[in-house]
């Protein structure tokens, strides 16, 4: 699939008389070559790999989303337990449930009102 | 051999170019050409749309200042069968029966069993705790819809004041209809992609989140205690009298808060599918219209001293009739014969005298041109009679006051005026124009909505109310509080609180059948006052029975000053001297 060339074998620009200015007098050659197939397959996995990615920070997103449903229900089910005890309370502290009471059915009517001059 | 090999290759090749090819093409159709059309039933299977409903405001009253609840949601459920899929139908109807109670529907066993139907409603308004105990028992093909209902936990106090909520969620009557706008807030929008248990995922870039605005929790003027011992203070009245229609309203005349209001019969805004008469449903006090009768004297001597045609010395000849074009009037109480001041007038409640103001704001004699527009700038435009008041509750009727320009607005007609026939008024519009007449002279329009609770929890009040203007002069205003004050004193404040400033007027007004009064039919009205050295309070009260002649001194009044002697110890007035 690929071939191998000593790394040693370079020729410098500068001996060949043909150098320009601020041009790199050295060039290297990488000794591994790859071939169309190896380009291919390197090409699927990264393809692959950022699919990965993506299907992993996808479903991390969703499985907030689960957390957030899961909380939300939460609120929803103590809002509602709340609105419950404020029916409740409503109910006992209404005039008929108070005047029912047994504290105020012991109460009786001032006989008379003083008022202290100031 | 291998030729035939390599044909075998380049055959299957080519087929699999071809077929990979087909591929290619059918996928360029579908996610290209036919993109548009695959989007929408892909949005279609995997976006939903939930509305989010907004919560209905609450309803406030107030009692010592600090807001109680009159109306309040609770969350029910709606629990349904899916006939087709129960398997257990006997389990699910001894179950719902057993747990909702009343709130099952009848012939459950008839509904769990209605195939093919996918949809039964089997008991309405269940409580959390009872939808709780029967989704613990895991019923296959059982549901629960959640909702929520309207509480009164006063159950019938304030009941015309407040209205109800039909089933399609709109206020009806009362402050429900007339706030409706402001209580129902907006429902919410979320539209996203849902998995299977219709959780909303963020995937997908279509997603909206639209949250709902609740409605407004609206605190009213009404003050329970007052409301209460009102009610209660009028039905016991009404037993007494005999009378089978009564109102009663207090208002707090120093900024046109109503801060009672009753009316009977009544209902139980809480079942009020079961009331058989829709009448009960209106609110008299402001729907209402009818002729106040002798209570409109003190507005004709208001209007009579404002202008300065008259003082409450002023003296004229009463001989217990007075004549208007082709028309006699006489006084219901007879026997004061003579020169009798204005006062006396009012004491005694006379006719001729208040016909006789009407004529002195004309040349003295007749009730001209000049007398009846002055008569009709006062009551119509100052005091506000015969035109609504714009309360924020709904039904108000504008009621009717002939102007002075029509055909009908004639002396005649204006001579009736004057002690409170011929006009169609609500007590409301009455009540604040009386409240105006004893502040000082400064109109407030009447109101019912005091101010907010906030979704802290907390009372926002109103804006301070603003007077609409200088009806009467300020010492028109005392001159009137001082003779509406001797006129209960000199026949009605027996029963008072001694040492408080409590004045009223007496009204009896005959109704009219066929076209023609009915002596033998008259409503009973009170309006009056009271407070320590200023009015805290207007008070208007009126009775009536069919084919009884029912009386504002005997009937009315009692009522009045049942609920005045409790104003007084409630709002802790001292005595004034």
């Amino acid at each position: 699939m690929y071939s191998k060339r000593n790394s040693s074998n370079f020729s410098s620009r500068r001996q060949s008389n043909t150098m320009r200015r601020n041009q790199n007098s050295i060039a290297f050659v990488s000794s591994v070559k790859l071939g169309p197939v190896t380009h291919t397959v390197l090409v699927a996995l990264m393809i692959t790999v950022l699919g990965l990615i993506y299907l992993t920070q996808a479903t991390k997103a969703t499985s907030y989303d689960y957390q957030i449903s899961s909380i939300d229900g939460k609120i929803a089910e103590l809002t509602s337990e709340k609105t419950d005890l404020e029916v409740e309370n409503a109910r006992l502290t209404a005039l008929n449930s108070v005047q029912d009471s047994s504290i105020a059915k012991e109460m009786t009517s001032p006989k008379s009102t003083s008022f202290v001059s100031e | 051999m291998e030729a035939v090999s390599h044909s075998r290759i380049r055959f299957l090749t080519a087929a699999l170019l071809f077929i990979f090819g087909v591929i290619v093409l059918r996928l360029f159709w579908m996610q290209v050409v036919q993109h548009d059309k695959y989007s929408v039933l892909a949005n279609n299977e995997q976006v939903r749309k939930l509305i989010v409903p907004a919560n209905r405001g609450e309803i406030y009253a107030l009692d010592m200042g600090k807001p109680v609840h009159l109306v309040l949601n609770e969350p029910v459920f709606t629990v349904f069968a899916d006939p087709v899929i129960i398997d257990e139908p006997d389990e699910i109807v001894n179950s719902v029966r057993s747990i909702a109670g009343g709130t099952a529907r009848s012939g459950l066993e008839k509904l769990v069993r209605a195939k093919p139907s996918r949809y039964q409603i089997l008991a309405t308004n269940v409580t959390r705790k009872q939808a709780k105990m029967l989704k613990d028992k895991n019923l296959t093909g059982l549901g629960f819809q959640p909702t929520t209902r309207r509480i009164y936990p006063e159950k019938e106090l304030a009941s015309q004041v407040l209205g109800f909520v039909n089933a399609e969620g709109k206020g009806q009557y009362g402050v429900e209809s007339g706030l409706d706008k402001r209580l129902r807030g907006t429902d919410g929008l979320l539209q996203s992609v849902t998995d299977p248990n219709n959780v909303p995922l963020t995937i997908g870039k279509n997603n909206l989140r639209k949250p709902a605005i609740n409605g407004e929790n609206i605190v009213l003027t009404i003050d329970r205690n007052i409301q209460s011992y009102t009610e209660q203070a009028l039905k016991h009245g009404m037993k007494k009298a005999g009378a089978t229609f009564g109102s009663a309203l207090v208002m707090n005349p120093q900024d046109g808060s109503v801060v009672a209001m009753a009316n009977f019969p009544t209902y139980k805004p809480e079942e009020f599918t079961k009331v058989m008469d829709p009448a009960a449903f209106n609110n008299a006090i402001i729907s209402s219209p009818y002729e106040p009768g002798s209570v409109m004297k003190t507005f004709t001597l208001a209007t009579g001293i404002d202008r300065g045609v008259v003082t409450p010395e002023s003296t004229y000849l009463n001989t217990d009739k007075i004549t208007v074009d082709d028309r006699t009037i006489e006084n219901a109480a007879k026997g004061q014969l003579g020169q009798v001041s204005m006062q006396t007038a009012l004491n005694w409640s006379l006719n001729t005298g208040m016909v006789t103001i009407a004529q002195r704001l004309g040349d003295g004699n007749y009730i001209n041109s000049r007398a009846r527009n002055t008569m009709y700038s006062y009551l119509h435009d100052k005091f506000r009679l015969g035109k609504e008041t714009g309360i924020d509750i709904a039904g108000e009727a504008a009621g009717y006051m002939v102007p002075p320009n029509s055909g009908e607005g004639n002396a005649v007609r204006y001579s009736n005026m004057s002690f409170g026939q011929g006009m169609n008024l609500t007590m409301l519009q009455v009540a604040s124009g009386f409240s105006a007449m004893v502040n000082g002279g400064e109109y407030y329009s009447p109101r019912i909505v005091a101010g907010t609770v906030n979704e802290d929890g907390e009372y926002v009040a109103g804006e301070k109310p603003k007077s609409k203007g200088q009806v009467i002069k300020s010492a028109t205003s005392s001159q009137m509080r001082k003779m509406i004050y001797d006129a209960r004193r000199a026949f009605h404040a027996d029963g008072d609180k001694k040492g408080y400033f409590v004045g009223g007027k007496t009204g009896t007004s005959q109704t009219l059948v066929n076209g023609k009064y009915d002596f033998g039919q008259t409503v009973g009205t009170y309006l009056g006052f009271g407070g320590d050295t200023a009015p805290k309070y207007v008070i208007m009260i009126q009775v009536s029975a069919p084919g009884k002649a029912l009386e504002g001194n005997t009937h009315a009044m009692p009522i009045f000053t049942d609920i005045s002697n409790w104003m007084i110890d409630y709002l802790q007035l001292r005595p004034r001297s």
